[in-house]
């Protein structure tokens, strides 16, 4: 019998149909239904001036907002040739990491949250308000910051916020090594997580994942090793596992958030003086710039005209995960509470995801982007 | 003399479902926060179960796309009375920038059904939804059972 588990779900925080196919108890098949949050953004943005753009850009998705307006700026940095100075790259550097480790810790906490444990879900709430205190110190607000412009960023940072910044993420790391080991050694939450929804490294390939979910899996391969700011002035490795089940997952995040902790480190030590904004006019042409968000691998690819925006197309990490997902993980689950949280370990993003809508009483389709 | 005791009970102990109706998620991820130990919603009796068929309120956040241009109407009536609707956010008042050329959204969402209270912001911060439930939810549910009562 064929089982939905539907767009309104308590463990599910954005809607999406999941289609089981069971026999009794066991998971035989599944299919994903997506459709319900797609909003044209694409099309919108044609035509308008990158300070209306860039406000778009934002709120493709809440989660990963900040990551979607750096790649944004950079790409049209590239057309028209300028770099941003070198305290404004450290500036951009201290942002990224910081929600970096807000995203991790919030698609951990849902993942306890559909395996009710509630205990590990409430810790891992409270270690992240400390991190949001801290973009709040530095930017202004918690989530959608605005602050990125073409040409650095839009506010500067006195010696006291760096100091209090670093004091608010103190209160992170002196209770993270406790908190990681209550998951890493607790018997019965390992029954509940290892070796299921396993994806092998042939099948990473074949499906295209990116990001945590791909390096879990044994695909050693990060967007910010390339990136100039970090490949000349930081030392950074990828972390990666080979299992490619739940808990390699899971443990992978948690990994990655005490490297963001070090790399915030480093950058408040070092970070030089001199000016945050460089004045940019911007010309025609075209570039495609890669950067690496929470989730994986986010593509822009704009093609500008004078002053105003003529194409845009938007590739982002969610769609290659949750496709994944569904051809590989979901046919190695035993029984109908695993399909659950296997989906939610994939850190799945919807917003981002969505493409085309078809109308089923009609047949109609609607593609409101085009490149 | 058992509709006072009624009362009492829909006043302290109510049940939350929240609605995603296509938005970009900030507010979903502000509505987590809510929950978590530095507001805590659970301390005024207010419970987030997510099953519209047990809730009192609704939380509704999100611009209404096109898919659920019905889906919406379906599931308030599905609701049992007395009910209640508080929109959250920008989206659902006015489609805030997606309301424009090339969008595909259907806004106001209180065309399709009707809302009780709204919480502006992009997204608002979780001290001013809290703030929002409180002042709005237990004299309201008071009032609506009042009035299906007195029918």
């Amino acid at each position: 019998m064929i089982l939905p588990i539907g767009p309104i779900h308590p463990g599910l925080k954005e809607p999406l149909r999941l289609k089981l196919k069971t026999e009794g108890e066991r998971v035989i098949d599944a299919e994903i239904d997506y459709g319900y949050v797609h909003r044209g953004i694409e099309k919108i943005m044609e035509g308008k001036t990158w300070q209306k753009a860039i406000y778009l850009a934002e709120r493709v998705c809440g989660i990963c907002s900040y990551e979607h307006t750096q790649t944004f700026a950079e790409t049209i940095e590239k057309i028209c040739g300028v770099q941003a100075p070198l305290r404004a790259q450290y500036l951009r550097v201290i942002t990224n990491e910081l929600d970096r480790v807000q995203s991790h810790l919030l698609a951990n906490s849902t993942f306890f949250k559909t395996m009710d444990h509630e205990t590990l879900y409430m810790d891992v709430l409270r270690l992240r308000e400390y991190a949001m205190d801290a973009i709040e110190l530095l930017t202004g607000n918690r989530v959608n910051m605005g602050w990125n412009v073409i040409g650095g960023v839009r506010m500067d940072a006195k010696q006291e916020h760096l100091d209090a910044i670093l004091e608010r993420i103190s209160h992170i790391e002196k209770d993270f090594e406790i908190h990681k080991r209550l998951f890493e050694e607790g018997p019965l939450v390992g029954l509940r997580c290892k070796d299921v929804g396993v994806m092998t490294r042939e099948e990473a390939i074949k499906g295209r994942a990116v990001g945590p979910i791909g390096r879990a899996s044994g695909l050693k391969h990060d967007y910010r090793e390339p990136h100039p700011t970090y490949h000349d002035y930081f030392d950074f490795k990828p972390i990666w596992r080979k299992e490619g089940d739940n808990f390699a997952r899971t443990m992978n995040r948690y990994d990655e958030v005490t490297q963001s902790l070090d790399l915030i480190h480093q950058a408040i030590d070092n970070i030089p003086e001199g000016d945050i904004r460089i004045p940019v006019e911007v010309v025609s042409g075209y570039k495609d710039w890669r950067n690496e968000a929470p989730r994986g691998e986010v593509a822009y690819m704009i093609e500008t005209n004078g002053n105003l925006i003529k194409h845009i197309s938007i590739r982002t990490p969610s769609i290659m995960n949750i496709d994944s997902c569904e051809n590989f993980m979901l046919k190695r689950v035993a029984t109908v509470a695993d399909a659950v949280t296997t989906y939610a370990s994939v850190d799945p993003c919807l917003a981002c995801a969505e493409r085309v809508v078809v109308d089923v009483n009609t047949g109609k389709t609607t593609v409101n982007d085009l490149f | 003399m058992l509709n006072n005791l009624k009362n009492i009970f829909r006043k302290t102990s109510i049940h939350v479902c929240i609605v995603n109706c296509g938005g970009c998620n900030g507010c979903d991820v502000e509505l987590v926060a809510v929950t978590s130990p530095r507001y805590d919603l659970e301390q005024y009796g207010i419970y987030l179960q997510n099953n519209p068929r047990e809730a009192d309120i609704i939380l509704l956040t999100g611009a209404v796309t096109d898919h659920w241009k019905d889906n919406l109407r379906r599931i308030y009536t599905k609701m049992p009375e007395p009910k209640l609707v508080v929109a959250i956010g920008n989206c659902p008042q006015s489609g805030d920038v997606f309301n424009q050329e090339g969008g595909t959204v259907n806004a106001p969402a209180s065309d399709f059904i009707p809302i009780a209270a709204e919480v502006p912001g992009c997204p608002p911060r979780p001290n001013e939804i809290l703030e929002a439930i409180l002042a709005v939810a237990p004299g309201a549910m008071e009032a609506r059972a009042n009035e299906k009562d007195d029918e």
